[in-house]
């Protein structure tokens, strides 16, 4: 390949071996000696454990764990928040069980049927206590006795004078909205092989991680051995999207089994039933809202109450913050607004707990914004494109200092916006909406959401719960190999974003070498130096600057090799597909080859005062964080008579600043919007009021598949952001639209207020028939209220 | 996820498979496509002490039209069914059944024996008046389906019974109508309307313990489309469950039915 390989969609380095399948996951790890973990799960959602009997899998031959053989390992997720109330979450229930899937102990077996087949051994006495598991229900039993109101954290975002320009708004709105709980999902569920070896008292640790060096430093601290013999490695993960960003007890509880047998491989592999029940969910909220609006539309004040259930644990290491406080910071997404108050709590419940999902609690915030603006906008006659212009941050405003004190760098989100309304043809749209009403046809509806992602965050962005360590820094390797070839240890991950490929083409580009002759090594921390892993959309930004560093400094010392090697100055140097030449005189060159077998082969050659090798290692950190614009538009068709909603049109324009690879970028993208749509048409995780999971299989928790997904229109502008390699991270933003985006498009289809999601046919079905009996009676109403 | 033990033999013949299952004495279960089967016994709600594998048995896979009726063996895969012309009615079922990888295994024998109240071919079944063939160590019965289906995943047969085929009619006019939330579920409703030797059967799925007749509603063919599927609605008395409640999917009842009664032309 000639020139940079960055901005092009070079082939993928991993779909070699993952298209055809030979990726390596956890799964498919084989180890001599390897035994298998079941887990004995709690079949209650709040109980007392009355007795635990492992004595006859005991009998059967069956090594069995409690809590109390792994020595009370207990996880406590640590916030510096004032409000915020600690709690542990033991790597094995032990006295109480707070959720319907609760690891209460590990069973190890030659394979893992047996292991199950052990598991239905132990016996487990339960007194049921009573369960909560809806966040907003008042006088529920105390799932934690730190917390007897239930609340692990509440936080008020406060700026300007609320109830005053509240009480003097043309109009204001109140609505009350709550978002359906549900989860990531990945392909492949969670999964882990622990090897403790007592030779030299090191511990490797195989999981389906996102965050192998934090799992490293945790592990290392919970089970109390030196970090330096702990090993995390992350081969191929199967999707993540923040399911796997938390350390899970199961994990601990592998780990702590394998010390236990030594030289014993053990393995553990989630399956389904297990992750629907015991991987965290998300999403599970409420939003009260008032929000005051002048006569053209302008958004004046905003006052808002946001519960979030997050379930029985203060999620390991990310607390019961995450949701709550991401809820409050982001709630006013890219509209402008001086006069803001939001109280947003974290209550614990006896379910399955909360934890980072892809948009972590934006596909719900954004859906309540983008409510109330549809809602103002019927009631003021004006239409959703007019009010959302009205509103948006403007390139001119920034930057711009959101109420919740977050500066906005982005800013085109009406760029956005008038892109995706071409996209899906709106005036056309709306001239066939308008020819449908009156004939029986299936009415159409088109709706809106902008929002503003926030990504690659630095060690001063402040929207994480102040937990005990920031995550603003990556670190890579760059290393010339004696053949000239380069092998990058960088500190990323991937879950299958492609980051080996990215990650490859921007240290060709920097570098100065063929894409094809750079290998990357990821997710593995006796490898690379340091990394946080994948999540907040920060690697392209984060891991990619701390590649582009160090192979900025891997290309100076070549190039301060090269010069002595010609006797030229370095400065007239350049490197281009790995060979070295002096600017202007293109036949005077030297390849890297030579010039790396010098540095590592041929030290007499070595020019004074450079040291033999060809690696370098820095770190990056942005300090702060860049926002990505976004918008997306949809149009629906709702059939009235079964409540199905036909989507007919949808696209997406972000603001990706620089694409590294565009196939990548849109692809994650894509894959976004898909995973925003099923939350928003058909996954819903249900407790009955006994605590059980009703949605305990994939044949009642619906996934999307590729049947469900329309033709998507993707659209970019390009606005490089403020860090070395100009770009900004795109793992999230797909995920906020469609929420907001189908409520508003059928909500503008039927004439009807979605309150609740997900749009199932039911809600759709009982909205369109609330709908027709109002229509006759009275005129259609959308709530709120003038206060005049 | 994983089975509890059991025995597994792989007989080759029909009395090969009842000896077996008299042998199992109530704890043998019939083995075919294993769609529905796996599934439940890998959540560890079956039990099955001995697994009797029936895909070895000759001579159960044919699709064969006799005069007016078409006799389907036991092992015909969904997918067969999908792809065969002799039934029009039955390819239409098949091709709501499940996904291509779920067709290309379940078995109609399969399907009509599980019972499940909400899937396609036993409302097929019972709108068509359709025969079952069971044979047992006592010799060969034939079940109609009105009779066949006891409850939610039950049958009248008995354990050490098989069913060997099924002869369904062919209806001279049919309407196939079924509502899921995604592509390839089981159908929240499904209404089958099938005209045989001249009456008019209209059977429905998904909305009781057993596909339902929707006797009213048959009496009252010839009045308007619009009344017939609202008296199939009335005649229903659905539960409300995660999928919605009790009125929507009645309301989709009558809807299912308005469609198989217009694409019925009845
Ligand atoms: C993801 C998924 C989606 C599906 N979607 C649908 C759908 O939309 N509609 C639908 O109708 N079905 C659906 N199915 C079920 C599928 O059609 C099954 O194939 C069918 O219900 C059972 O047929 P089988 O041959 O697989 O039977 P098996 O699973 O092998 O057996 C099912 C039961 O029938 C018994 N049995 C099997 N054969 C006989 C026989 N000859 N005599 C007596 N007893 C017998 C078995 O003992 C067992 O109790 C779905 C299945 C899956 C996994």
């Amino acid at each position: 390949m000639n020139g940079s390989p960055l901005g092009t969609s070079v082939p993928r380095k991993e779909d070699r071996r993952l298209v055809t399948g030979r990726g390596r996951f956890v799964g498919d790890l084989q180890l001599p000696r390897m035994r298998h973990v079941a887990f004995v799960r709690s079949p209650v959602a709040h109980a007392r454990i009355v007795s635990l009997d492992a004595g006859p899998a005991r009998e059967a031959g069956y090594r069995v764990f409690t809590q109390a053989d792994l020595g009370g390992i207990v996880l406590r997720a640590q916030s510096a928040l004032p409000s915020y109330v600690e709690t542990g979450q033991p790597a094995l229930a032990e006295g109480k069980v707070r959720f319907a899937g609760e690891p209460v102990a590990a069973v190890v077996a030659a394979d893992r049927y047996r292991a199950e087949d052990g598991a239905e051994l132990v016996d487990v006495d339960y007194a049921t206590l009573p369960p909560v598991t809806v966040a907003w229900d008042a006088g529920a039993a105390a799932v934690h006795d730190e917390a007897p109101d239930n609340v692990l954290l509440e936080r008020t975002f406060d700026a300007g004078d609320v109830d005053g320009v509240l009480a003097g708004a043309h109009l204001t709105v109140e609505r009350e909205l709550v978002t359906n709980r549900h989860a990531g999902n990945p392909m492949e569920c969670r999964a882990g092989v622990a090897l403790f070896d007592p030779a030299d008292r090191r511990l490797t640790f195989w999981s389906g991680t996102q965050v192998p060096h934090l799992v490293r430093n945790m592990i290392a601290e919970l089970l109390g051995l030196s970090e330096g013999n702990v090993r995390v490695v992350a081969p191929d993960v199967g999707g993540g999207f923040g399911v796997k960003a938390v350390l899970y007890p199961e994990d601990v509880a592998l780990c702590a089994i394998a010390l236990q047998l030594p030289g014993t491989p053990v393995k553990w592999v989630e399956d389904r039933v297990e992750h629907l029940a015991a991987a965290t969910h998300a999403r599970d909220h409420r939003y009260l809202l008032t929000a005051g609006f002048a006569a053209d539309g302008t958004l004046l004040a905003l006052r808002a109450d946001v519960t979030c259930n997050v379930g029985a644990y203060s999620v390991y290491p990310w607390t019961a913050g995450i949701e709550p406080l991401m809820a409050g910071g982001l709630l006013t997404g890219p509209y402008k607004l001086e006069h803001y108050r939001a109280t947003v709590r974290g209550v614990a419940t006896n379910t399955a707990p909360s934890g980072p999902y892809r948009g972590v609690a934006r596909p719900a915030s954004v859906f309540a914004m983008e409510t109330l603006l549809d809602d103002a906008a019927a009631r003021l006659g004006m239409t959703g494109v007019d009010i959302r212009r009205r509103n948006v941050i403007r390139p001119e405003d920034i930057p711009y200092r959101m109420p919740s004190r977050l500066v906005d760098d982005s800013g085109h989100y009406d760029e956005c916006l008038t892109k995706a309304l071409d996209a899906v043809g709106y005036d056309e749209l709306r001239a066939e909406q308008q020819r449908r009403r009156g004939t029986g046809e299936s009415p159409i509806g088109i709706g809106f959401a902008c929002y503003n992602e926030l990504t690659g965050l630095g060690r001063a962005a402040s929207a994480g719960p102040r937990m005990p360590f920031r995550t603003g820094h990556d670190a890579c390797t760059v290393r010339v190999n004696p053949d000239g070839r380069v092998t990058v240890f960088s500190g990323v991950t991937s879950q299958g974003q492609g980051l080996e490929t990215t990650v490859a083409q921007i240290v060709a580009d920097a570098l100065g070498v063929r894409y094809d002759d750079v290998d990357v090594r990821i997710g593995d921390t006796d490898a690379s130096l340091w990394g946080f892993g994948a999540f907040s959309s920060r690697q392209a930004v984060i891991g990619g600057g701390a590649a582009h560093r160090s192979a900025l400094a891997a290309r100076s010392k070549v190039l301060r090799l090269a010069a002595g090697l010609l006797e030229v100055d370095p400065a007239d140097l350049q490197i281009e597909d790995g060979v070295v030449a002096v600017v202007g005189s293109p036949d005077t060159t030297i390849g890297l080859p030579e010039v790396a077998r010098v540095a590592y082969l041929e030290s007499n050659r070595l020019p004074d005062g450079i040291e033999p090798g060809l690696e370098a290692t820095e770190f990056y950190d942005p300090v702060r964080g860049a926002f990505a614009a976004g918008a997306q538009v949809a149009a629906v068709e709702v059939d009235r008579t079964t409540g199905a909603v036909r989507i007919l049109r949808y696209a997406c324009v972000e603001d990706a600043g620089r694409a590294m690879h565009p196939q990548i970028v849109d692809g994650q993208i894509a894959g976004s919007i898909a995973q925003g749509i099923g939350g928003a048409l058909y996954e819903h995780l249900v407790y009955d009021a006994d605590g059980n999971l009703s949605t305990g299989t994939l044949l009642d928790y619906l996934m999307p598949t590729s049947a469900e997904i329309p033709e998507l229109t993707i659209g970019h502008v390009a606005r490089p952001a403020a860090n070395p390699l100009g770009v900004r991270g795109v793992g999230e933003g797909g995920t906020l639209g469609p929420n907001a985006v189908l409520a508003g498009a059928v909500s503008d289809a039927l004439g009807v207020r979605i309150d609740e999601l997900p749009l199932s046919p039911s809600v759709v079905w009982t909205a369109a028939r609330r709908a027709a009996e109002d229509a006759g009676k009275t005129p259609v109403e959308p709530g709120g209220r003038h206060s005049d | 996820m994983k089975c509890a033990p059991f025995e597994y033999v792989r007989p080759t013949s029909v009395d090969e498979v009842l000896a077996a299952l008299v042998a199992a004495d109530g704890e043998g279960k019939i083995l075919a496509g294993g769609q529905s089967l796996v599934p439940v016994m890998a959540l560890r709600m079956a039990r099955p002490a001995v697994i009797v594998d029936i895909n070895r048995v000759e001579g159960l896979a044919a699709v064969e039209r006799d005069g007016d009726t078409v006799h389907v063996g036991a092992l015909v895969r969904h997918r067969t069914l999908a792809e065969q012309s002799a039934h029009p009615l039955l390819a239409e079922a098949a091709r709501h059944i499940g996904h291509a990888a779920i067709r290309t295994r379940g078995t109609a024998g399969g399907s009509i024996a599980h019972a499940d109240p909400a899937a396609e071919l036993p409302v097929v079944a019972v709108a068509t008046g359709a025969t079952v063939t069971a044979a047992g160590a006592r010799g060969d019965r034939w079940v109609a389906a009105d009779d066949l289906f006891a409850g939610p995943l039950m049958t009248t047969l008995d354990a050490d019974e098989m069913i060997t085929g099924l002869d369904v009619p062919v209806p001279t006019r049919w309407g196939f109508a079924g509502f899921a939330r995604r592509h390839g579920d089981f159908a929240l409703v499904t209404v089958v309307v099938a005209e045989v030797r001249g009456q008019v059967r209209i059977a429905v799925g998904g909305v009781g313990a057993v596909p339902l007749r929707a006797r009213a509603a048959e009496a009252a063919i010839g009045e308007p489309v619009e009344r017939v599927a609202q008296l199939v609605g009335d005649e229903l008395n659905p539960t409300g469950d995660l999928h919605g409640s009790a009125e929507f999917r009645r309301g989709v009842a009558v809807e299912m039915a308005r469609r198989a009664l217009a694409s019925a032309g009845i």
